[in-house]
């Protein structure tokens, strides 16, 4: 009586389990083999990186580029430990420069810059007009300072501090409901109507849920975005031509596009 | 009967396959370590705040799991009702829900502009980013292990057994107290430890609902996170400690039926 019920139902399941084990077996033998090139980049990059990968895709049919976006410290780690990377591009150059002091990468080169924005939500309900709101500002959600926003974001502060005074951080920081770890999150909370204030990219302002505060030309913080080939990578030539690709005019365009900041 | 014996074989090779994938990383972690890592990584500011937060928010939050949870999974066992089929399911989806997805979910519901939260706002409670952000995380991600567990062991209950003590002069709640509890003790305990594991280890869900702030939301699983992000010898301290920590209440956990079981004996 038992096996009578059990063995029916174990059919479905073998199949099932031995259509997996095909597919894991046999990923990419159906394809003509193209030229694998992974690229890994910071999460700021995401829309622009993404439409460059479809650019220089269609410019060379014969690679199939891959993208991994993350924080630039995850990519880094993920480097460190083995991961298979062809080409960084960072936010920081703090994390491009321990690659480098780790023989990862020979030498990298700035592709993009970048600036800080303060944001609120588009009824900015706390009313906030300028930085020096910031210090009464409840609700403030800012970057943690062990990732590029945050370490940014505290350069900015530490300069407001000449024109508003000493104490003019602490207080900001004060202020603060979550220091988190990437920018998106930053945003994700100001998007969602919870945060009253916070500063991220000007690349990540554009939101029609958000609107920027201005802040004084002086307080600019230039943001510089490093690209570098990984030593260990397998494609040498293909990482060097998406790089210059990435320097070429088109590839400026298509950055500019999504309001980085690219020398002429 | 060799058949057999080639099955059970590669039964216990599975298995042995199975526990090793499960020990093998736990043991990884501790290797990589040394010790004047571990004790580097204690002596952190930001270590102690982050235990002594997760301790505190998981005990209050399982606190208020048994709390709401008995009763509710004894209704669920124990009613007549047809609508504790289509309930007791929506109670378990949320184990199915991504916590990143959830954690957005409660956003909308207490968040300045959620569904509750325009209310509680207006009172003057806010939710988002506070400790009662972390508290009512954990009681989401961890309750619905507790409530499956629980009513699963309430349903053991020979009925009968009840009405005799109700027979004999037993009130309902010490008729409970008395007589299904410890016989489903195993299985509630069981639930208890796994929703306790589930809200200690809670991430996802936190992060985007109750954000991060050291002392104040920033539980063991988020300062492993950051910590990840700055230092991974750091990280790796803080989850062998936080694994150290809740082995010893799992196996204490584990050790509790068998006492309490000794100790209602004991009783006349």
């Amino acid at each position: 009586m038992q096996t009578k019920l059990v063995w029916p139902c174990l059919f479905p399941l073998a199949i099932a389990f031995s259509v997996i084990l095909s597919g894991c077996v046999q990923p990419s033998a159906d394809q003509n083999i193209k030229t694998e090139l992974l690229v890994y980049a910071a999460s700021s990059l995401t829309e622009p990186f993404t439409e460059i990968e479809g650019a220089f895709e269609k410019a060379n049919p014969e690679v199939d580029v891959r993208m991994v976006f993350a924080g630039s410290q995850a990519l880094r780690l993920q480097i460190e430990q083995g991961a298979p990377a062809d080409i960084f591009a960072s936010a920081n150059q703090a994390h491009m420069d321990e690659l480098i002091r780790g023989r990862h990468i020979k030498k990298s080169r700035y592709f993009a810059s970048n600036e800080l924005a303060l944001i609120v939500p588009n009824n900015n309900p706390a009313g906030v007009e300028t930085l020096a709101d910031l210090a009464s500002t409840s609700l403030l959600v800012l970057g943690s300072d062990n990732v590029p926003v945050g370490a940014y974001t505290e350069q900015l502060l530490d300069r407001a501090e000449l024109g508003l005074g000493e104490g003019f951080k602490a207080r900001v920081q004060g202020q603060a409901v979550s220091f988190e770890n990437n920018v998106r999150l930053v945003r994700s909370k100001v998007e969602m109507g919870e945060a009253n204030a916070a500063i991220v990219y000007l690349t990540e302002a554009m939101s029609p849920k958000l609107k920027i505060v201005p802040m004084p030309g002086n307080l600019r913080v230039h943001i510089r975005y490093p690209v570098g080939a990984l030593v260990g990578s397998g494609q040498p030539l293909w990482a060097r031509r998406f790089i210059t690709y990435l320097l070429s005019a088109r590839g400026k365009q298509l950055l500019s596009e999504h309001l980085f900041q690219v020398s002429q | 009967m060799s058949f057999q014996r080639l099955l059970s074989a590669a039964g216990g090779l599975l298995g042995l396959a199975l526990a090793g994938l499960l020990v093998v990383p736990l043991f990884a972690l501790a290797m990589s370590t040394s010790e004047r890592d571990l004790v580097a990584g204690i002596a952190h500011p930001m270590f102690l705040p982050a235990l002594f937060l997760s301790l505190k928010t998981t005990l209050i939050s399982l606190g208020l799991t048994i709390m709401m949870g008995t009763p509710l999974a004894w209704w669920l066992a124990s009613s007549p009702s047809r609508l504790t089929k289509p309930i007791e399911t929506l109670i378990e989806l949320p184990i199915v829900i991504p916590p990143a997805v959830l954690g957005v979910a409660l956003l909308q519901t207490f968040g300045r502009q959620g569904l509750l939260g325009e209310v509680l706002w207006e009172a003057g409670v806010a939710v988002p980013f506070t400790s009662k952000a972390v508290i009512i995380v954990q009681i989401v991600v961890s309750s619905p292990f507790f409530i499956q567990a629980a009513t699963n062991s309430f349903r053991k209950v020979d009925p009968d057994t009840l009405i005799v003590a109700r027979t004999l002069g037993s009130s309902a709640i010490s008729a409970f107290f008395r007589v299904v509890l410890p016989v489903s003790l195993p299985g509630v305990t069981a639930g208890v430890s796994l929703a306790w594991a589930r809200a200690l280890g809670e991430f996802g869900a936190t992060l985007l609902f109750a954000g991060n702030m050291p002392g104040e939301t920033q539980t063991m699983p988020l300062a492993i996170f950051y910590a990840l992000e700055s230092d991974l010898r750091l990280a790796v301290v803080f989850s062998l400690v936080l694994v150290g920590v809740a082995g010893i209440i799992l196996a204490g956990l584990k050790s509790l039926p068998p006492l309490a079981r000794a100790f209602t004996w004991g009783q006349p």
